[in-house]
């Protein structure tokens, strides 16, 4: 495909959508990162440089050729996974986690990238092993295996925020890929049982997040803090919120991590829950457009790989967004484009721009002729 | 061919597979909108109030109480700057470690369960607000407070405003104290204008001249962030001063008293009799009403409030006791105007009295002879008024005394005032269900038996003798000034005036200042160049049968009560004076010397001249 026809069949809608998420980000990055009122700007031109960034990435990937992705997706994820186990062995230790690898001024997070490397792979290994009628629990046991490796690794780190998006991506998959209800409900089944086991394995922190989840006045100075901090900002917001600026729960540090995962917060008490409605249909439009191509995608790999990236994103979306208004324990996970942070801001447009690349297959003409694209010819 | 190419036309199971994700998809954000809509929409009022509480604290501005002076415009009562430990609850981090820093740096008793408790509520009911820990810090420990901050989130030092009373005890009784409005205050203060750790007068002045004194409390309204630390002021209320209260007492004569009643217990109080305005009023043993404005430790307040001697009772308007032979000159004013006993009637004296089988001695052993009614009001000649006593009957003798004031509320503004008892027999009948005896009215002519009356009943009595019948409302305060600056003036105030004939007013001022002049038994409290008046009395606490024994002999509990009120000059009096001393033995020799010194003290500055005279 030529650059003009690339450019022809460019989804704008799909990046002007993650724009104004990015615009919304920077100003309330700007609010989240004042201290007692005054603005601090430095994290603001990062935050710029990142979308900047983020934008050639969503446009680097766009342009790959077509198929080329489908075609890289396994050297992808076992390249993330070696950054995986890099990050446990050098990585940097913050708040008592290794999720980062320092490059030069900005701290990278390969569990991040992972998130995508793993729909890719998945999106490549259900496009091979689809039937009519239903995969069957033979052909999903492997794909377990795919997702097993990146999921401990980050585990591991610790970061079972991080771990258990893969888990969503992989049941988000198998629905779109068409495993058969009967082994979905037997996984589900399993994975309820599992809990018990999981609670097993858990740090002491990680329990005590569970439980102050389940009552935060437990413990209101402590565990239970981030939780109700944060549904004093969210709910002292109102209806039309304080005006931006003039939150208080950010400014004068009732909030932790104002400007990364409890970035919501600061929005929500400035803007209140006209503001908040208005960002949620922001959100809501692009999980749209991703299902959108999702149905429309002429190819399989196509098909799964935007439904991979549908649910990543829906993963993101609500676990934070219910984190922040205490329907759900307190862990890491960005909120896309709207959250500080580099890693996140790269997956999510390099993840929009494959399915951007992805969705041109949906111009092509059937049968094997033309510019069609076969895999495997 | 077919199945290498993966277009998924024939796969209508993935877009319904899709859509239901979509589904999904629409109803989590559904939810989340709804979540959202309860905690903004429903619950905002809510949170909106405790984001406010996060971030601003109202930090307290005490007003300063307003000052009680003197007759002579010195501060008896004021307040002044003190250094206090306050808790702000939400602050604190782990009270237990705070408490025990606390602890070596404060001499506050860690375990004192009061103020950890206090805190300990607090954090739970009204996190909010602060709370004084201790007061009156000195400055090494609040440079140590300040140098462990850190250690000391919820705690910290303001300077406040405290009580102070520059004469310690010896305004004691009248002034009284402040303490920490109660819970119970607090509710009771209609207007919520008692906050939290405000102090409140709680006894004497202090209580009843609360409403004037007690200022209106302003307040700083602080931006804090999440550690705690000010932020900024949003607002500020500034707090507007209490009025002041000006008394008829006088600071040096106060002390006088205090100094010649000494150790002893008992009650001195002085009166200007043609206004009622008291001059001074002390009540032994007293209390630091200091300590009480820096809080008083339990163990402190235990100790007074268990002493025998019960320094926390005003004796000068509380205690009663038997006036003994205070009582006399009105019984001989009710003999003289009842026209029942003229002054020249001679009474024989051979040491006692028969009445039936009972006799009543006379103090003095082996008699006074014949005596008529000044040589026996001179020499306090017992049989004369047992005589006296049982041909004038309770009821003339009661008459009189309640009219001029004993066994009265005599209204003075002070608070607790309780009033003695002059008997009668209508009061017997009622009380007890028996009929008067004879020998009651014998024993009512030297002030024993059922009378009993207070040393603040006995200066206005005796007040009353010396203006001839003027019955004046004693008044301590004189004027206000209110702390919105109106001022309210207290003029004297005449109860009534007795129809007394002149003469007999005349005759019994004579007698009183033969008492002390003319070798009688209040010699002991002559002036130089002031001719004074006054009767000893000496009221047996109990009565010992047999002998006579001296009154130094007893053990302490049941010697006699030593009384001595007079006043001064006698034909134009200034002051009238009333000493009674508990368990003080005889009253010539234990309280004329106090009303002397008093007295001495009150002409030092007052030259009593002939432009003086007939002067009011």
């Amino acid at each position: 495909m030529t650059l003009p026809s690339k450019w022809a069949r460019m989804d704008w809608p799909l990046l002007l959508n993650a724009l104004a998420l990015c615009a919304i980000g920077l100003l309330n990055v700007y609010s989240g990162t004042r201290v007692h009122g005054v603005p601090g700007t430095a994290l603001v031109t990062k935050q710029l440089a990142w979308i900047l960034l983020g934008v050639a990435a969503f446009f680097a990937v766009y342009l790959l050729s077509d198929g080329f992705i489908e075609e890289a997706a396994n050297g992808f994820f076992i390249a993330v996974l070696l950054l995986l186990v890099v990050v446990l062995l050098v990585g940097r230790v913050r708040g008592g986690a290794q999720r980062w690898i320092a490059l030069g001024a900005f701290n990278l997070q390969p569990s991040e990238f992972a998130k995508i490397a793993v729909t890719f792979a998945l999106a490549k290994y259900f496009s091979r092993t689809y039937r009519y009628g239903g995969v069957g629990l033979r052909e999903v046991l492997p794909a377990i295996g795919l997702v097993l490796a990146p999921f401990l690794l980050v585990a591991l780190q610790p970061d079972l925020g991080s771990a258990g998006v893969f888990l969503f991506i992989l049941a988000g998959m198998a629905v779109v890929a068409c495993v058969r209800w009967k082994v979905l409900a037997l996984f589900g089944t399993a994975g309820a049982a599992a809990v018990p086991v999981l609670w097993f394995f858990m740090k002491e922190y990680q329990r005590q997040r569970v439980l102050t989840f389940l009552n935060p006045e437990l413990d209101p100075l402590g565990a239970g803090y981030h939780v109700i901090q944060s549904k004093i900002a969210v709910g002292s917001g109102g209806l039309i919120g304080k005006g931006y600026l003039q939150g208080t729960q950010g400014s004068l540090r009732f909030l932790p991590e104002q400007h990364t995962d409890f970035a919501f917060a600061v929005f929500s008490e400035e803007w209140g829950f006209l503001g908040s409605f208005l960002l949620l249909i922001l959100f809501l439009l692009l999980i749209y457009r991703l299902f959108f191509l999702t149905i429309r995608s002429q190819d399989r790999f196509a098909s799964f790989a935007c439904g991979g990236i549908a649910v990543f994103f829906l993963t993101h979306i609500v676990i934070n967004m219910a984190m922040v208004c205490g329907l759900f324990p307190v862990v890491g996970i960005p909120l896309p484009f709207v959250s500080y942070g580099g890693s996140s801001m790269l997956t999510g447009m390099m993840a929009l721009g494959a399915a951007a690349n992805l969705s041109r297959s949906r111009f092509t003409f059937q049968g094997g002729g033309g510019k069609g694209r076969v895999i495997g010819s | 061919m077919t199945g290498r190419i993966r277009k998924r036309e024939q796969d209508p199971d993935i877009t319904r597979r899709s859509r239901i994700l979509l589904y999904i998809a629409l109803g989590v954000f559904a939810l989340l909108i709804g979540r959202l809509y309860w905690l903004q929409v429903v619950e905002s009022d809510r949170y909106r109030m405790l984001a406010e509480n996060n971030r601003l604290r109202l930090r307290t501005v005490r007003a300063p109480r307003g000052l009680i002076l003197d007759r002579k415009g010195r501060a008896i009562a004021e307040t002044q700057g003190s250094f206090d430990l306050v808790c702000s609850p939400v602050d604190v981090k782990d009270l237990q470690a705070e408490i025990s820093l606390l602890g070596e740096i404060v001499e506050f008793d860690v375990d004192d369960p009061e103020v950890v408790d206090k805190i300990r509520s607090a954090m739970r009911s009204n996190p909010y607000s602060s709370i004084t820990v201790a007061r009156d810090l000195r400055f090494e420990q609040v440079s140590v407070i300040e140098f462990n901050r850190e250690a000391l989130p919820g705690f910290s030092v303001l300077v406040e405003a405290t009580r102070s009373y520059p004469y310690g005890t010896a305004f004691a009784h009248v002034l009284g104290y402040v303490g920490e409005a109660s819970p119970e205050e607090m509710e009771r203060s209609e207007d919520g204008s008692l906050a939290m750790g405000d102090l409140i007068g709680k006894y004497g002045l202090e209580r009843l001249m609360d409403n004037v004194l007690r200022g209106v409390n302003g307040g700083r309204k602080v931006e804090v962030d999440a550690a705690g630390r000010d932020q900024r002021l949003v607002e500020e209320v500034p707090s507007r001063a209490g009025g002041a209260v000006y008394t008829s007492l006088d600071a040096d004569l106060q002390v006088t008293a205090q100094d010649a009643l000494g150790n002893r217990a008992g009650a001195v109080i002085a009166l200007a009799p043609r206004t009622g305005e008291v001059l001074a009023f002390y009540s032994g043993p007293a209390f630091d009403p200091n300590a009480f404005a820096r809080g008083i430790r339990k163990a402190d307040w235990q100790a007074l409030n268990t002493d025998p001697r019960k320094p926390m009772q005003n004796k000068g308007l509380q205690g009663t006791y038997a006036p003994g032979s205070t009582i006399k000159p009105f019984l001989a004013m009710t003999g003289l105007e009842e026209k029942m006993q003229e002054k020249e009637k001679q009474v024989l004296c051979p040491g006692s009295f028969r009445l039936g089988n009972r006799v009543f001695r006379c103090w003095r052993e082996k008699g006074h002879g014949a005596v008529d009614m000044y040589r026996a009001i001179v020499q306090s000649c017992d049989v004369y008024f047992y005589t006296l006593g049982l041909k004038l009957g309770p009821d003339r003798v009661a008459k009189l005394e309640k009219a001029t004031g004993l066994g009265t509320i005599t209204g003075i503004d002070l608070p607790g005032e309780r009033k003695g008892l002059v008997p009668t027999t209508e009061w017997k009948r009622t009380v007890t269900k028996e009929r008067w005896y004879d020998y009651e009215s014998v024993i009512l002519g030297i002030g024993q038996g059922a009378v009993h009356l207070t040393p603040l009943e006995m200066a206005i009595g005796y007040a009353t003798l010396a203006t001839g019948g003027e019955v004046m409302r004693p008044r301590v305060v004189s004027k206000v000034i209110e702390k919105e600056g109106k001022v309210r003036t207290f003029p004297p105030e005449m109860l009534r005036k007795l129809p007394w004939n002149p003469e007999n007013v005349d005759f019994i001022r004579k007698a009183l200042a033969g008492v002390v002049n003319d070798y009688g038994t209040g010699g002991s409290a002559k002036l130089p160049g002031i001719v004074v008046g006054g009767k000893t009395g000496t009221a047996q606490v109990a009565s010992v049968k047999g002998k006579m024994i001296k009154s130094e002999d007893l053990p302490y509990e049941i010697r006699d009560h030593a009384w001595f009120v007079a006043f001064a000059p006698v034909d134009d009096p200034q002051i009238v004076v009333a000493a009674l001393v508990e368990h003080g033995g005889h009253g010539g020799s234990a309280a004329a010397p106090i009303v002397k010194s008093v007295m001495q003290e009150f002409f030092r500055t007052r030259p009593v001249g002939p432009e003086r005279k007939g002067g009011a």
